[in-house]
């Protein structure tokens, strides 16, 4: 069976003026579906790179990398969004909700914006669930600046999941909140893994969090020092 | 996503700046909705001046009168008899027919004093003096149904124009009275002896000159810059010292109400035959289409300049929201969005923009027209003694242009921010705080 993730040597040089800044220094990577994994590295280590690669949002220097089947290094910008919006879902430090937005249409968003709209009634009926799923029925028609820092990683969540995402990319979705907050956050996405089987990739300082993980991987200075092969 | 929704809640969510570009745009529309319908009025001022108060709508003249006009050719005359008038006066459409001629001739002033008994000379000042002026003569009757317009002018001015039919009353500009210190005989008072009244002298069709006694029974307030040496003469005096009985170099006519003029031109020349030439007022004064001509061109620049103007304060206005938008748009394209949707966002809050401002503007713009059109704007024409009164009006078809400028504008005034938004590399857009 192939893997979700297969990355082989992948490195990543950032251009900083007139020197090269070397972030990733050749990753090999598999993550299978369903995988609930954390990346841990100090800080300048290549988290945000690897995930930003891994979702999309950036290209690697040099290797390769098949994302469920699809060969991403070889897709244009605009071409990756739709890889973006079909296969993965994002959750940020920042939150980042749309302002404008309620709860609910910042949950159904990923989908709103597609070409080929779904049914209204069938992804009401779908957000309502997630909002549930996330603890948030109650504030379907609330802004984000009406939601404490928990709610509002919760609603990112659920704008995650909304796609049904083959892959959830979170990093560091725990910095900006308080650790019991960030607990139930954890709880949350363990959850979701468990009983929906949703595959989790996330970036995190935090020690006790690393302990939920079913796997954990290691980065330093821009190289894969422990974990980096499935078990 | 309906970016309709997104676009105006975008909008609402700096009030106060999009409040301050809406002002700008209202400003910017209703001004050069004001503006135009002033334009309008005061063309319009001019034409009812012109067609109620010097040429009537349409005029008859015998073949080849107007490209001569500048010499008010005598030669190239009609005969007025009933049977003509009624002729002209048949044609449907055709309201009132007034028989003119336009002539120049001298004015002799009489001495201010006796002359001395001594036989000695009069000192300068009181000596008369001879002076050149044009003269229309008409039956004022007939003439007051053509061109009402005239006797505002007289009333703003001293005396009155006798309507008597042995009337050698003349009727002059009352700045031109003053200059030249002529005295007004009040009406029902004796005439002065021969040698203290003025004369006009002029040659007839002949070229034999001719003289006609006159006094000064009234003047007229000037209206435009150039109607200072000019005198009105009852038509039966006028013919007489022109040699002239039972003729007229022209007819001015008013049209029956709701009746199209060049509808009625048509039938005159028609009824009237090759003889005969017609005119409507509109090619009697090629003057104002250059008037309006210029008027547009200014117009036009100054309400371009202040539509760039308005425009760049859009442009600025949106940057600045996509520079505070900047994590909000990775966002949005890490999320899938494309960059043409980004795009479409920005154009589309710019359409909102203008298509609100636009309709603001053309509301305000409206009220102000109809503001000033019911209290009605008194203004001079230029060189005028007295206040000619601007109903400014407004044409659809410049309403409907000005708002389709204002929206097409402001949506072309969001490229710019919308490119640079959907630039944007959502990796470093997502870093952004
Ligand atoms: N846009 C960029 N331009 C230049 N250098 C960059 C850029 N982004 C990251 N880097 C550099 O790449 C290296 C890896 O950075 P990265 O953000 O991936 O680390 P990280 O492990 O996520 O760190 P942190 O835990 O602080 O978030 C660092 O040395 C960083 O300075
Ligand atoms: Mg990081």
């Amino acid at each position: 069976m192939s893997h979700l993730i297969e990355m082989k040597g992948i490195t990543k040089t950032y251009q900083l003026g007139k020197t090269d800044v070397v972030a990733l220094r050749g990753v090999d990577l598999t993550i299978d579906a369903g995988e609930f994994t954390v990346v841990t590295g100090p800080s300048g280590s290549g988290k945000t790179t690897l995930l930003n690669i891994i979702g999309c949002l950036d290209r690697a220097t040099s290797g390769s990398y098949v994302l469920d089947g699809v060969d991403v290094g070889t897709r244009d910008f605009d071409d990756l969004a739709g890889v973006r919006n079909e296969k993965i879902g994002f959750i940020f430090q920042n939150f980042n909700l749309i302002p404008v937005l309620d709860v609910a249409e910042n949950i159904e968003f990923p989908v709103a914006v597609r070409k080929n709209a779904e049914d209204p009634a069938a992804l009401r009926a779908r957000v309502e669930q997630l909002a549930k799923a996330v603890g948030l029925d109650q504030f379907l028609h609330h802004k984000p600046d009406e939601l404490s820092g928990g709610q509002r990683q919760r609603v990112a969540i659920a704008r995650a999941l909304i796609t049904r995402p083959r892959l959830v990319l979170a990093d560091e979705p725990t910095a900006n909140l308080d650790s019991k907050t960030s607990e139930q956050i954890i709880d949350l996405m363990l959850a979701l893994n468990r009983e929906q089987a949703v595959t989790f990739l996330f970036s995190t300082h935090d020690a006790r969090v690393v302990s939920h993980a079913r796997r954990a991987l290691q980065i330093s200075d821009g190289r894969m020092v422990a974990g980096a092969m499935a078990h | 996503m309906a970016l309709l929704k997104l676009a105006v809640r975008n909008l609402l969510r700096n009030r106060k700046r999009t409040v301050i570009t809406l002002v700008a745009l209202v400003v910017g529309v209703s001004a050069m909705i004001a503006t135009r319908a002033f334009i309008n009025g005061f063309r319009g001022m001019i034409i009812e001046n012109q067609t109620r108060g010097v040429l009537g709508e349409l005029q008859v003249h015998h073949v080849g009168y107007v490209a001569n006009v500048q010499s008010s050719p005598l030669t190239i005359d009609m005969v007025d008899s009933p049977e003509v008038r009624a002729k002209i006066a048949a044609v449907p459409g055709v309201g009132v027919v007034s028989p003119r001629i336009d002539f120049g001739a001298q004015l002799s002033t009489p001495d201010r004093t006796p002359p001395h008994e001594d036989g000695s000379e009069l000192p300068e000042a009181d000596r008369g003096t001879s002076t050149f002026m044009m003269v229309t003569a008409f039956e004022p009757a007939l003439e007051k149904q053509v061109t009402p317009r005239r006797w505002d002018w007289i009333g703003a001015g001293r005396g009155t124009m006798s309507e008597a039919g042995d009337s050698t009353s003349l009727v002059l500009n009352d700045d031109f009275a003053r200059a030249l210190k002529l005295e007004l005989l009040p009406a029902g008072a004796a005439l002065p002896p021969v040698e203290r009244q003025a004369a006009l002298i002029t040659g007839d069709r002949e070229q034999a000159l001719n003289g006609e006694n006159v006094v000064i029974g009234g003047t007229f307030a000037s209206v435009t810059a150039n109607d200072r040496r000019i005198g009105f003469l009852p038509l039966a005096l006028a013919q007489r010292l022109l040699r002239m009985e039972g003729r007229v170099t022209e007819y001015g006519l008013t049209l029956e109400p709701g009746a199209d003029l060049e509808q009625v031109k048509a039938g005159l020349q028609a009824a009237l035959g090759p003889e005969y030439e017609v005119h409507t007022w509109a090619e009697r004064i090629p003057f104002l289409t250059d008037l309006v001509e210029t008027q547009t061109k200014i117009f036009n620049i100054v309400s371009t300049i202040v539509l760039l103007v308005v425009l760049l304060g859009i442009v600025n206005a949106m940057l600045m929201s996509v520079l505070e938008r900047v994590r909000e748009i990775g966002t949005m394209l890490a999320v899938g969005m494309r960059r043409s949707q980004i795009t479409r966002m920005f154009l589309m809050e710019g359409a909102v923009l203008g298509v609100v401002g636009g309709v603001l503007g053309i509301a305000v713009g409206l009220l102000l027209v109809l503001v000033m059109s019911q209290a009605g704007i008194e203004l001079p024409a230029p060189g005028a003694k007295v206040a000619s009164v601007i109903h400014p009006t407004v044409e659809p078809f410049f309403v409907v242009r000005t708002l389709a400028q204002a929206v097409i504008g402001s949506a072309l005034a969001a490229i710019l921010p919308a490119r640079r938004a959907a630039a944007l590399r959502p990796v470093e857009a997502l870093a952004h705080t």
